[in-house]
């Protein structure tokens, strides 16, 4: 079996504990309109055209035993500074098959003793499928993008429930887990919101991420519009 | 801060003390100088004493150090016509051809004060009178009279302050750390006053911890107020240097050297290596220019203290690594012990305090050059060896004529810096005779271009067959023109800084031979030729030399900076990077020239990301780098300062061995550093 990933980021200092490398899985059942990996969307390859006129493809193919050797490369410094190897995307979970599969490949390493693994999702997916990774994890970033459920289909075009019930779920695992909201300015940035995912986060950690105003940056290089831009003229 | 530390920051930083300044045209002197054929040692002391007494006291309000510049020039000794019959005759100068990039041994002189040295001096004259050393009596005196010029714009001071105790240290050697900071300043000012440049500020807290401790010790002082005279030096130590010489403003050689291990061998990082930093991380200034020296043993906790530093953006710490350092310079012929105190000239050079008369700059090699010139050399070559081969030949070719340029370098002469070089008085002979070490060292440019470029000829030439090597070379000659294919492939052959052992195996084999291209030359003072990895500004120089290179860089496209990735290349991340720069033995190259890297400034939006930076250099130290720098920078932010300098006037870079004014530099320094590879922009 293989994954489909578009980029291995090293040195990456926002996804968990210690010096850690994180590999975007290419794919992802949402369409979330603020979206700032737009190439980790389709499942299919793409190219992306750089402000230069080269083009940069997207999109690599590989077996779990590759990709755990190429990211031991690193295994050094990822213990020395207790980090580790992050999972996000797209959404991972989409590929789930061979996320355990790689998850075994690097367990089975010596090398990779000390490495912690983690996960970013959206915890959108089947219960059982979200069990059965996540049990296997260290870390888990799980994101709430919107409490509400009309409003989780109009801006991200999924089921929430799914993701309430791999929550709730994710809350009693005993995995160390921390909740992440992606603030995105008319969406789900008022007090009332905040609140709203304070409630639901309950008594587990909860990070309030800025916008990042340069999240549409990526979608002229796919030829595609930044779909938060032409939204919020009809908000 | 204090409010009156905040009060002299914000004013020195507003050029407030530029009122003080005056035009002086120094024309005439030099002309009686040419006209009576004056000899050096007699003009450097008249050219001192002429400018001491053109200085006048001038004081900022709520200073309590003195001292700062008034009069804007400082004599010329020399006519150009002058200088240029001289090289004519085949003489060589390192630069201008005073001393320069050189640290002095302040700390015998803080504790003893001038008067003790002209007693001293006093005394080695008539025993020179009495040997008839004619040489030894002509030094000692203009070293005399030099110091008498300090002495006596000193005593102009006491005349206009109430302050007396403080310069009264001057004379007689400090007791106080406040007084030993007043005595530095004015050692050091003077310095410029003679005409050295880039005088560095060395191991300072090493030769002022025993006046902090003492004070401490009897009571006298708090750390805070500690902090406060130190942030008042380190103000005072910008407030002339916009006058002093370098190639941009802001390269003026004002480093200072903290923590590694004392003479003995015992660590060295002390309360005052702490409230050095901590003064530095308030003050957010350019200078003084600040090197942290660790080792594999040195705890997390120090190198997270000196990150505090790289996440306000200031370039510095610059980190050396003494598990590397301290054998090379052993191996060069360094006793251990002065081997154990080294702090650097102005940039990266490494050099001995007080007793190195080396001239760590006196030229580069371009490698990328080297390697053009190589390319042509061969162009029927049958292996990618014999390629290899002839670029090696014509390192050496070039390190050659180095060694015959330079073998005779002549120096000018620095009564009153040879008063603050061990030695000088006793030897009865300037400085400029030479000291314990007299060797020079040369940079090596364009390491990882020359290093890509070899990877993509026999990737492209000999594996793929993808074109001949006489047909790269003139599309070398057209920037790949008709060939997009040629571009492409050499810009995706492997690169340096991405951890690939087809790129770095290439720098293993440069940096041996070249580590051993001087073995057993020796220029005329019996010092040797120390090969390293710095570019200075011939990073902007050698880049103009050449045409497009095999590795995919266009003409006209700049040089990465020292020994660092090319610039545009994509790589995986900065531990890729400090993987593959530490793959090559950097003992036979350390002149110096850091590992430079380029970190987006959101690795420090969290707090922890302080702790993860400090890891990474770790990290380096324990691989065996020689010495590592980090700029933290924004590509948004750069822009916007080329397009509103205003309103970034505070904004810091590191430039190749300095921290400078982003909005003070030329363009071409700007643009190169805007295409440095930004890391860990996530």
């Amino acid at each position: 079996m293989t994954g489909r990933v578009f980029e291995i980021r090293e040195f990456t200092l926002q996804d968990g504990p210690g010096i850690r490398t994180t590999v975007f899985f290419k794919g992802c059942p949402l369409r979330c309109a603020w979206c700032h990996n737009p190439e980790g969307q389709s499942f299919a390859p793409e190219t992306l055209t750089l402000r230069d006129g080269t083009a940069r493809r997207c999109g690599v193919d590989w077996t779990a035993d590759a990709l755990a050797s190429e990211l031991l490369t690193n295994a050094d410094i990822l213990v020395q500074s207790g980090g580790g190897v992050t999972f996000s995307g797209g959404e991972p979970l989409a590929q789930a098959d061979f996320l355990l599969e790689l998850i075994d490949a690097l367990r089975a390493r010596p090398e990779a003793t000390g490495v912690t693994v983690a996960l970013e999702t959206s915890g959108h997916c089947p219960p059982e499928t979200y069990r059965r990774v996540v049990s296997r994890l260290d870390f888990v970033y799980q994101d709430l993008k919107l409490h509400d459920a009309a409003a989780f289909a109009r801006w991200c075009g999924g089921d929430l429930e799914l993701v309430r019930t791999n929550v709730a779920w994710l809350k009693t695992s005993g995995v160390r887990h921390v909740f992440r909201v992606p603030c995105i300015p008319g969406v789900n940035d008022t007090a009332a919101d905040r609140a709203a995912f304070r409630a639901w986060a309950g008594t587990s950690a909860i990070e309030f991420l800025p916008y990042n105003p340069t999240a549409g940056a990526k979608y002229p290089l796919l030829g595609r519009a930044f779909p938060l831009h032409e939204s919020e003229s009809m908000v | 801060m204090t409010k009156r530390i905040e009060s002299l920051l914000a004013r020195t930083f507003d050029k407030e003390q530029a009122k003080f300044r005056r035009d002086v045209d120094w024309k005439p002197l030099l002309a009686r100088f040419v006209a009576e054929k004056t000899d050096d040692e007699t003009r450097a002391r008249m050219g001192l004493e002429a400018m001491l007494a053109a200085e006048m006291p001038a004081f900022m309000d709520g200073e309590r150090l003195h001292f700062l510049r008034t009069v804007r020039q400082i004599p010329d000794l020399h006519s150009e016509d002058e200088m240029a019959a001289r090289r004519a005759s085949g003489t060589a100068f390192g630069e201008k051809g005073v001393v320069f990039n050189l640290t002095a041994d302040f700390a015998p002189t803080i504790r003893d004060g001038l008067d003790a040295r002209l007693v001293e001096m006093t005394a080695r004259r008539d025993r020179c009178r009495a040997e008839n050393d004619v040489e030894g009596i002509s030094f000692l005196e203009n070293a005399i009279l030099s110091v008498k010029a300090v002495l006596g714009l000193v005593d102009r001071y006491h005349a206009q302050t109430s302050q007396r105790s403080l310069l009264s240290a001057i004379h007689t050697g400090a007791k106080t750390f406040p007084e030993a900071l007043q005595v530095l300043r004015v050692l050091h000012y003077a310095m410029w006053c003679e005409g050295e440049y880039h005088c560095g500020l060395g191991r300072l807290d090493q030769y002022l911890l025993p006046y902090y401790e003492a004070d401490r010790a009897a009571g006298r002082l708090t750390d805070a107020e500690a902090l406060e005279w130190l942030e008042e030096f380190f103000i005072a130590c910008n407030r002339d240097s916009d006058l002093y010489i370098g190639v941009q403003q802001g390269d003026n050689g004002q480093s200072v050297m903290l923590g590694g291990v004392t003479r003995e061998g015992k660590p060295a990082f002390n309360a005052l290596s702490r409230l050095c930093l901590e003064a530095c991380g308030e003050l957010k200034l350019v200078d003084p220019k600040i090197n942290l020296r660790v080792d594999k043993s040195t705890p997390l906790e120090i190198y997270e203290a000196g990150t505090e530093l790289t996440a306000k953006g200031l370039g510095f710490p610059q980190y050396a690594n003494d598990d590397v350092v301290i054998p090379a310079l052993v191996r060069w012929g360094y006793d251990l012990e002065d081997a154990r105190d080294y702090s650097v000239a102005a940039c990266w050079e490494f050099l001995i305090p007080g007793c190195g008369l080396d001239i760590n700059n006196i030229d580069a090699v371009s490698f990328a050059g080297c390697l053009d010139a190589a390319l042509r050399a061969v162009p029927d070559a049958a292996s990618y060896a014999v390629v290899e081969r002839a670029f090696f030949d014509e390192i050496q070719r070039r390190a050659d004529a180095l060694v015959q340029k330079y073998r005779h370098v002549e120096i000018l002469p620095g009564p009153f810096v040879s008063v603050l070089s061990a030695g000088c008085i006793d030897r009865a002979r300037d400085i400029c005779r030479g000291a314990k070490y007299n060797n020079f060292g040369v940079h090596g440019t364009g390491i990882a271009v020359a290093v890509d470029s070899l990877a993509s000829v026999r990737e492209l030439v000999f594996e793929k067959r993808l074109v001949t090597l006489s047909a790269l070379v003139r599309l070398l000659d057209t920037d790949f023109a008709g060939r997009p294919d040629v571009l492409a492939a050499a810009k995706a052959a492997p690169k340096m800084g991405n951890a690939d052992p087809r790129a770095d195996e290439i720098a293993t084999r440069l940096l041996a031979f070249w580590g051993h291209a001087f073995d057993g030359r020796r220029n005329d003072r019996g010092g040797i030729f120390r090969p390293g990895t710095g570019s200075a500004m011939y990073y902007i120089w050698h880049a103009r030399e050449i045409p497009a290179s095999a590795d995919g860089r266009l003409k006209g496209q700049p040089l990465s900076a020292n020994y660092a990735p090319s610039l545009d290349v994509p790589v995986k991340g900065p531990v890729s990077v400090v993987r593959s720069f530490t793959e090559p033995d950097l003992v036979p190259v350390c002149n110096g020239g850091p590992l430079t890297i380029e970190i987006h400034d959101s690795a420090f939006a969290r707090p922890d990301g302080v702790t993860k930076v400090a890891q990474l250099v770790k990290f380096f130290v324990a691989r065996g780098g020689h010495q590592m720098q980090i700029n933290t920078i924004n590509r948004e932010t750069l822009l916007d300062a080329q397009a509103h300098p205003e309103r970034h006037r505070h904004l810091i870079v590191r430039v190749w061995g300095w921290s400078g004014y982003f909005v003070e530099l030329d363009r071409e320094y700007q643009d190169q550093i805007i295409r440095r590879v930004e890391l860990a922009a996530s």
